[in-house]
């Protein structure tokens, strides 16, 4: 930054300096930098600082006295303007104020009158604008009370005290005329504030305060009217005192006060007294008034005695006319009664009308009644007729069936014995059968059992014969030797076949030999004695015929002999005899002859087991 | 002409026929026999060329050794044999 400024400085000192106040800041810093760039590209980095400073001018420090100087020249100049300005604005300023409080005073006056014209605007004008609601009761009472001057008095009485409730002793009623005047002016002056109230109708919070003052005024009024027309009758006696000269009638004093003239005469007196009071002259007319006053106590007596003959002469009346009454109701009951006696005998006659009809219907409902139940007893009858009809039949038949099947029965017994003797015969036929089958059955055995001998005899080479055996098993059935003996046989047996004869001796000689060799044999013989039997086992004689002994050389050839005779048991037997490595030699050998002497067993034993089945058929 | 069949069905089965149960034990001697002294005769040899100056005697007596072991060997498989005849016959 240091050296920065110390740069632009050193450029500024190139450029005079009132050239640079001329110009704007921007301009004159991107100059500057535009320079720096040209300067050279090493310090790169400062130029792009001092883009920044472009951007946003350095703080003026204490090297920056050029910058400093070049700001604060150009300065000088805009104050000569903002005065001038200044004054022009305030006093438009002024003028907007005046003319907004003008503008404003006008809108708020208007409608406080406007208020006063429309109701709904009244009460928007009252509830926004501030102060509305004051100005326009001000406005109103002012109206009001150019309206009604007096109002302004006479409201302000009941607020000095609270005299109009209290009601004075004059007031009510009394005699005086004056004072009802006073108090007729006083009840005209009463509906005054009545109508005040009602034409205004609308201010609110301001009429509150004189409304209570103005109500309690007018029950007031009204009640001292109520008083005073009941004191036209009987004021007197409660203030005789103020005026003693002249006394009025006392009504309650009269012996005929009830009398309505009485009463009127009395109350004309007692005006007159009061008129004479007024004027202070009872002087004057106090003699003739206690003269009229004595007259007025005469005249309930005269009109007594009056009523009583009036009365007389009426009750006279009265009766005459209750005598012509009477006789006017007897007649009446006289006619009535005729009436009553001639309608009893109309309704009688109708009544006996009525009851013949009634009669005659109920007679025709009864006939109609009958017919009908006579026609369902007859319908009944006629269905209980064909029911025993109908039974009647199925009886009948039922007879006839019966009959018919007893003769059938007797018919079928002998057909019955019949065919009893024809099922005997079958039976017969059957046993017959049977012994045929079983017959067919040995002979199938038989069969069988030659086939698979056959088989065994005629082939030239070990064949399997399981085709057979299953063949003879199935023939057999359930015959328990026939299985036994099959079951007895070597499964190898029949599964690889047998060898025949010739394949058996040829197969001995082999035998034979291999035993020869071996025949020299100690026990537990070792390699030299094998070799020395193999090599004196060829020097040795070979024997003929059947010779006797134990020894290998003379069964082999005993073998040898029953072999070619045929006869495989004994040869079996001689070569089961032998012992050592000579038995071993010879044991496949002996294995098949066993096999051949088995099957040639169980065939001979099946053989015969068939011969004795077809001996038992018989 | 009967010998084809007797030798075929056992060959399935791989059992030896019991006649030719010593013919086989011979067999096996013999070719024991020839391999061992086979064995013998060249271990003897190699003895002879690599330690005697190729003198006859240790190519004899590897020969020796051979069949001697051969025959001790069938002397005992032959006697094993018998032994088990007499087990199986009693």
């Amino acid at each position: 930054m240091l050296r920065l400024s110390l740069r632009s400085a050193r450029v500024l000192g190139r450029q005079p300096v009132a050239a640079a106040a001329q110009r704007q800041w921007p301009v004159a810093t991107s100059h500057r930098a535009n320079l720096l760039l040209q300067r050279g590209f090493a310090d790169q980095k400062k130029a792009e600082d001092a883009k920044a400073a472009a951007q946003n001018p350095p703080p003026s420090t204490i090297d920056d006295v050029g910058e400093s100087k070049a700001k604060e020249i150009p300065t000088p100049a805009p104050p000569v303007t903002p005065p001038r300005k200044k004054k022009g604005f305030f006093r438009r300023l002024r003028n907007l104020t005046l003319n907004l409080i003008l503008l404003s005073a006008l809108t708020f006056g208007g409608g406080v009158w406007y208020s006063r014209i429309n109701d709904t605007f009244h009460d928007y004008f009252t509830e926004y604008v501030p102060y509305g609601e004051q100005a326009v009761l001000y406005l109103e009472e002012l109206e009001y009370k150019k309206r009604f001057p007096n109002a302004a008095s006479r409201i302000g009485k009941p607020r000095d005290g609270s005299e109009q409730v209290t009601i004075p002793a004059q007031s009510g009623a009394s005699w005086r005329v004056a004072d009802a005047a006073d108090s007729s002016r006083r009840s005209g002056t009463g509906s005054a504030p009545t109508k005040k109230e009602s034409q205004p109708a609308k201010p609110k919070a301001a009429t509150k305060a004189p409304e209570p003052t103005a109500k309690p005024a007018e029950p007031v009024t009204v009640k001292s009217e109520e008083k005073k027309q009941p004191g036209f009758k009987e004021p007197e006696v409660n203030e005789p005192s103020r005026f003693p000269p002249l006394k009025p009638i006392d009504l309650l004093s009269l012996a005929d006060a009830k009398e309505p003239v009485v009463q009127e005469l009395v109350h004309m007196l007692n005006d007159l007294i009061t008129v004479i009071n007024a004027d202070g002259a009872h002087g004057k007319y106090g003699s003739s008034i206690d003269k009229a006053k004595s007259q007025v106590k005469k005249v309930g007596g005269q009109l007594k005695a009056i009523k009583a003959k009036v009365e007389q002469e009426s009750a006279d009346e009265v009766r005459a006319k209750v005598a012509e009454f009477d006789k006017a109701a007897t007649e009446l009951v006289g006619r009535v009664e005729k009436a009553m006696i001639g309608q009893e005998l109309q309704w009688r006659k109708e009544f006996e009308e009525e009851m013949e009809k009634v009669r005659g219907s109920y007679d025709a409902r009864v006939n109609l009644l009958l017919e009908r139940e006579k026609k369902l007893n007859e319908a009944k009858l006629e269905n209980q007729l064909l029911e025993q009809a109908i039974a009647l039949k199925k009886e009948f038949t039922t007879e006839v069936q019966n009959r018919v099947e007893q003769e059938r029965e007797s018919r079928l017994g002998q057909l019955d014995a019949l065919s009893a003797a024809v099922t005997d015969l079958e039976q017969l036929t059957t046993g017959w059968n049977s012994v045929v089958d079983s017959n067919l059955q040995t002979q199938q055995l038989h069969v069988a059992v030659e086939a698979v001998r056959a088989n065994l005899e005629t082939a030239t080479q070990p064949q399997p014969f399981i085709k057979e055996l299953v063949a003879l098993k199935e023939i057999a059935a359930d015959d328990a030797v026939v299985n036994a003996a099959i079951a007895s046989l070597n499964p190898a047996a029949y599964q690889r076949g047998l060898f025949t004869t010739p394949q058996l001796i040829d197969r001995f000689r082999r035998v034979a030999s291999e035993v020869r060799k071996a025949s020299l044999l100690p026990d537990n013989a070792g390699v030299a004695s094998h070799a020395s039997s193999w090599v004196l086992s060829h020097v040795m004689f070979k024997k003929q015929g059947l010779p006797e002994g134990n020894d290998v050389e003379s069964i082999l050839t005993r073998t040898q002999i029953f072999l070619e005779e045929g006869d495989l048991d004994a040869a079996a037997r001689e070569v089961n005899g032998l012992e050592g490595w000579a038995k071993t030699l010879s044991k496949d050998w002996l294995g098949e002859v066993r096999k051949v002497l088995e099957v040639q067993q169980a065939l001979d034993v099946i053989a015969t087991e068939a011969r004795l089945q077809s001996l038992r058929v018989e | 002409m009967a010998e084809a069949p007797v030798t075929r069905q056992p060959s399935a089965i791989s059992r030896p026929v019991s006649e030719g149960l010593l013919n086989e034990k011979w067999d096996r001697c013999l070719s024991n026999l020839i391999v061992k002294s086979g064995l013998g005769l060249g271990f003897g040899v190699v003895f002879s060329v690599l330690l005697f100056k190729r003198r006859a005697w240790p190519a004899v007596i590897g020969v020796g050794f051979g069949a001697g072991r051969a025959y001790e060997e069938c002397n005992f498989s032959l006697k094993q044999a018998a032994r088990d005849l007499k087990k199986g016959s009693e």
